[in-house]
């Protein structure tokens, strides 16, 4: 199977890529040059003119792009103002004739962060076809990062602790269980942890850990990449089982992990086990609200009518047999069906 | 001779984002009603919510028409109103964070707009970083403020300028709503008929006149977003509903229905002139993004749980948006965030007392209590005056306000009796002192000996008995700084109230409403409010479904 990530380029970006070009994770497929902070240069006064007159001879206007060299102002006798490095023009002075200017810094690469083939090449977006299946998740955190899969858990419901990460996770994405807590998370990132796919986590946890980084980032104490991938809620919450079962057949593929847009590609992978909104009697199901967040079974029946939860809610609901033994009513509405795994 | 039995139907149909409500109408014993009403999340697709209306009028009709009714239903007329399947996404740039950044940002939101990034430039980024950021955004149009009218500002310019450089040509319309000044230096910055100038909301430093920004914006977005025929767009059938309904019945009438993703409020004039908002951001999934949210409903709700579980809770309304709060915790956390989120809808909100209030949207419509439904109304929107309070419980006000003009009053009339649920009459005061007697009140009942004086002391919120149906003349006598809202005239106030599922309700919390700062003081405070609140209500006698 065969999925499709869309790489967005920015204004002036110079693709270094054609359809049908092969690519690797690291591989640049564009480079633009940013700009930097901004920087006034004169123009009124080697114009010899005032700052208010300087105006209606610049060349250029607001968010123009200049080579080095470029011309940014002339009073067409003689006396012209040329900007030094190549940059981006912004504004002009009236009060003291200069022009602000951006200049552009050096060639900045821009990455896939996937393995596959362009298909796409547009000034808006390179398209790559990536041989692999794509899981999505519900939330997740930070940079997009690629490693081998690492499966460290025993069961889809165990926490993920900080002493399961150890030297042999580094440079790995690590498929926890229910939970990680900043501590956890925070070792991972020492150890070189790549990623972590999880259950779920707790949105306070996670506030807290990019809190962290984000100030040790300030004072310059972190380096290299850290995505997190949340694939069912928030909270307490473990895989699916079978979705558990898929990550432990694929353990060793390799995987690029896109934290902030809730994405994971495992590479030359079968495809993941499918959701369903509603599900029949009989379908494995998982559940999305507490009590029962992440917890999966079968929906054994559809109660006729409409059933009122302990909220007081009224809603059509089924009886479900999870499989840690309990047997609930549920709302329907909460309830995702799970296909089994092909050949399971 | 045999004669095939038939009937006359119509399937009024909201497809809201998370949550698709249909009602059936038909005739019953001359008159037209809602015989069926089913709501289900969206995903689970057309055919499942017909099915689910095929059970229910199965079992009630004419079991000559047993067998047909899915057939009948399938060829019944359609009236259908759904939310906007794509919103509207803004970049907004402006100069300062807190003059011109804010104005412009609140008139996007409130013209529906989901604003994807804000850069200001004094926001603390880089120049380069703001750059950027502004270069990696997706969005349909970008919106520029800053400077003041008749001052040639060069940040305002700056900012102009920086959308230049981010954006792509001819990649959707620049909006430039600063000084006018630059507004011809700032056409230059762009190709041909790309940027439109508004009035500045920010025209100089102590002024802000967000008005014609706003009605720009909105205008904008149905040109840039609205494919399909805008009358069946939620978000312009229900006040469209609501208009027609001020005009039927002479009243001042305000609806706020809240979605899973966008928010709308509607004020409608007894002349049927309308003011409608839409917050792009502000329905239940956009709590999250509150700052302080988790911390602030936590303390509201004070049945929610800690701020950790309540903060997971507003993830997963974004997550799972379409799933159901299972237990009494979440429901708390959940209705205490729609009054969260009315209560930032109402922010700028209609001055003047309210005649009617409308809630609209499963959260409000479908509470399992009809004192839930009520709490959330008063706490949320906290309309000071005496209001008569109802739900749009069969979601059938989007529907009927997207038919043609002259069918909108006629479908009205047809329905009146399923219309809406009505809760009851709210009487909410603000001033006076704590502990002291801010109203006292006497109801008058046609045929009945007066009952009162209730006495509601500042702080306290009383319900008393009234029935759907039933009308009463209220005689109010206010305490010492105490206000219904309009000029007082006379040390006695009169007002109708009609009743409803929670009744009357006298509510002198004052507003905004203030809470105890003790944890297990203010849980006390709050559980004796809902108590007081749903005593008297009948459970789910007023539900249509």
């Amino acid at each position: 199977m065969s999925v499709i990530h869309r790489v967005r380029l920015p204004v002036g970006a110079t693709t270094m890529v054609e359809v049908g070009h092969r690519v690797e994770p690291a591989e640049v497929l564009a480079t633009r040059r940013p700009p930097g902070g901004g920087v006034t240069i004169p123009v009124s006064a080697p114009l010899h003119r005032s700052a208010s007159s300087a105006a209606a001879c610049l060349s250029v206007r607001p968010g123009s792009l200049l080579e080095s060299g470029g011309l940014l102002a002339s009073d067409n006798r003689g006396h012209e103002v040329r900007v030094p490095t190549a940059c981006l023009f912004l504004s002009y002075d009236l009060a003291d004739g200069s022009a602000l200017v951006a200049p552009l810094m050096g060639t900045h690469p821009i990455f896939g962060h996937v393995r596959g083939e362009v298909t796409t090449v547009s000034v808006e977006a390179i398209e790559i076809r990536v041989a692999g299946a794509l899981i999505r998740g519900v939330g997740g955190s930070g940079t997009a990062v690629h490693g081998e899969l690492r499966v460290v858990v025993r069961e889809p419901g165990d926490e993920l602790r900080a002493s399961s990460i150890d030297v042999g996770a580094t440079a790995r994405i690590v498929v926890g269980g229910s939970r990680a807590s900043a501590e956890t998370l925070t070792r991972a990132r020492a150890m070189g942890v790549a990623g972590i796919v999880l259950g779920g986590v707790l949105d306070k946890e996670l506030r807290d850990f990019e809190a962290t980084q984000l100030r040790r980032r300030e004072v310059g104490g972190v380096r290299g990449d850290f995505g997190v991938l949340l694939l069912e809620g928030f909270g307490k919450v473990g895989f699916d089982h079978g979705m558990f079962d898929w990550f432990r057949q694929h353990d060793g593929r390799m995987a690029s992990l896109f934290g902030e847009s809730g994405r994971l590609y495992v590479y030359d992978a079968d495809a993941p086990p499918a959701r369903r909104a509603l599900a029949r009697p009989g379908d494995r199901v998982i559940a999305h609200r507490r009590p029962f967040a992440g917890l999966g079974g079968e929906l054994v029946r559809v109660l006729d009518g409409l059933h009122a939860t302990s909220s007081g809610i009224p809603a059509r609901s089924g009886l479900v047999r999870f499989e840690d033994g309990v047997t609930a009513v549920v709302p329907l509405a909460n309830l995702e069906a799970t296909e089994p795994l092909r050949g399971s | 001779m045999s004669v095939t039995p038939d009937t006359e139907m119509a399937l009024l149909v909201d497809v809201g984002s998370a949550w698709a409500k249909a009602g059936v109408i038909g005739r019953v014993r001359g008159r037209w009603r809602l015989v069926a009403h089913a709501s289900q999340p969206t995903a689970w697709g057309a055919d499942e919510l017909r099915t689910r209306l095929s059970e229910q009028l199965a079992a009630v009709v004419d079991p000559r028409l047993g067998g047909r009714v899915n057939e009948l239903l399938a060829s019944a007329n359609r009236v259908e109103c759904h939310t906007a399947r794509q919103p509207g996404r803004l970049a907004v740039v402006a100069v300062s964070r807190d003059l011109s950044g804010s104005s412009a940002r609140r008139a996007a939101e409130a013209a529906g707009w989901q604003v994807s990034g804000l850069v200001t430039l004094d926001d603390g980024r880089s120049l380069a970083d703001r750059l950027a950021l502004l270069q990696l955004l997706e969005v349909d149009a970008w919106l520029v403020a800053g400077g003041f009218d008749g001052m040639r500002s060069l940040r305002a310019m700056e900012a102009a300028a920086l959308v230049a450089a981010a954006r792509r040509p001819d990649s959707g319309p620049v909006i430039w709503a600063g000084s006018d000044e630059l507004a011809a230096e700032v056409l230059s910055l762009f190709e041909p008929n790309a940027v439109t100038i508004v009035d500045n909301p920010r025209p100089d430093s102590r002024r802000e006149d967000p008005g014609p920004l706003r009605d720009r914006l909105q205008a904008i977005l149905r040109q840039t977003m609205a494919r399909e025929e805008e009358t069946h767009l939620a978000s312009i059938a229900l006040p469209r509903a609501v208009g027609t309904l001020a005009l039927a019945s002479g009243l001042r009438v305000l609806a706020v229905d809240l979605g899973a993703r966008t928010a709308t409020r509607a004020l409608a004039e007894p002349d049927g002139t309308l003011a409608t908002r839409v917050h792009g951001g502000g329905g239940l999934a956009g709590t999250v993004l509150v700052p302080g949210a988790a911390a602030r409903i936590a303390r509201l709700a004070g049945e929610a749980g800690e701020e950790a579980a309540v903060a997971d809770l507003l993830q997963t309304l974004r997550a799972r948006p379409a799933s159901l709060p299972q237990t009494p915790q979440e429901l708390s956390a959940t209705q205490t965030a729609a009054r969260v989120q009315l209560a930032s809808l109402m922010e700028d909100g209609p001055g003047g007392p309210i005649d009617l209030l409308i809630g609209a949207g499963s959260t409000i419509a479908c509470a399992p209590h009809p004192a839930q439904a009520m709490r959330i109304l008063i706490d949320g929107v906290r309309p000071i005056g005496v209001t008569q309070m109802a739900t749009d419980g069969g979601a059938v006000l989007g529907p009927l306000g997207s038919l043609p003009d002259d069918e909108i009053r006629e479908g009205m009339m047809l329905l009146a009796d399923d219309l809406l649920v009505p809760l009851g009459t709210a009487a909410i005061t603000r001033g006076g002192e704590a502990g002291r007697v801010a109203m006292r009140v006497t109801v008058h009942r046609p045929g009945w000996p007066a009952s009162g004086p209730f006495e509601v002391r500042s702080g306290q919120l009383q319900v008393v008995p009234l029935g759907r149906g039933q009308q009463a003349e209220l005689t109010i006598e206010l305490g010492d700084g105490v206000s219904l809202g309009a000029a007082r005239r006379s040390p006695r106030i009169t007002a109708m109230a009609s009743g409803g599922s929670v009744g009357l309700v006298l509510d002198a919390r004052g507003s905004p409403i203030p809470l105890p700062r003790r944890g297990d003081d203010r849980r006390a405070v709050l559980a004796g409010w809902q108590h007081a609140l749903e005593r008297d209500a009948v459970i789910g006698a007023e539900r249509v479904a």
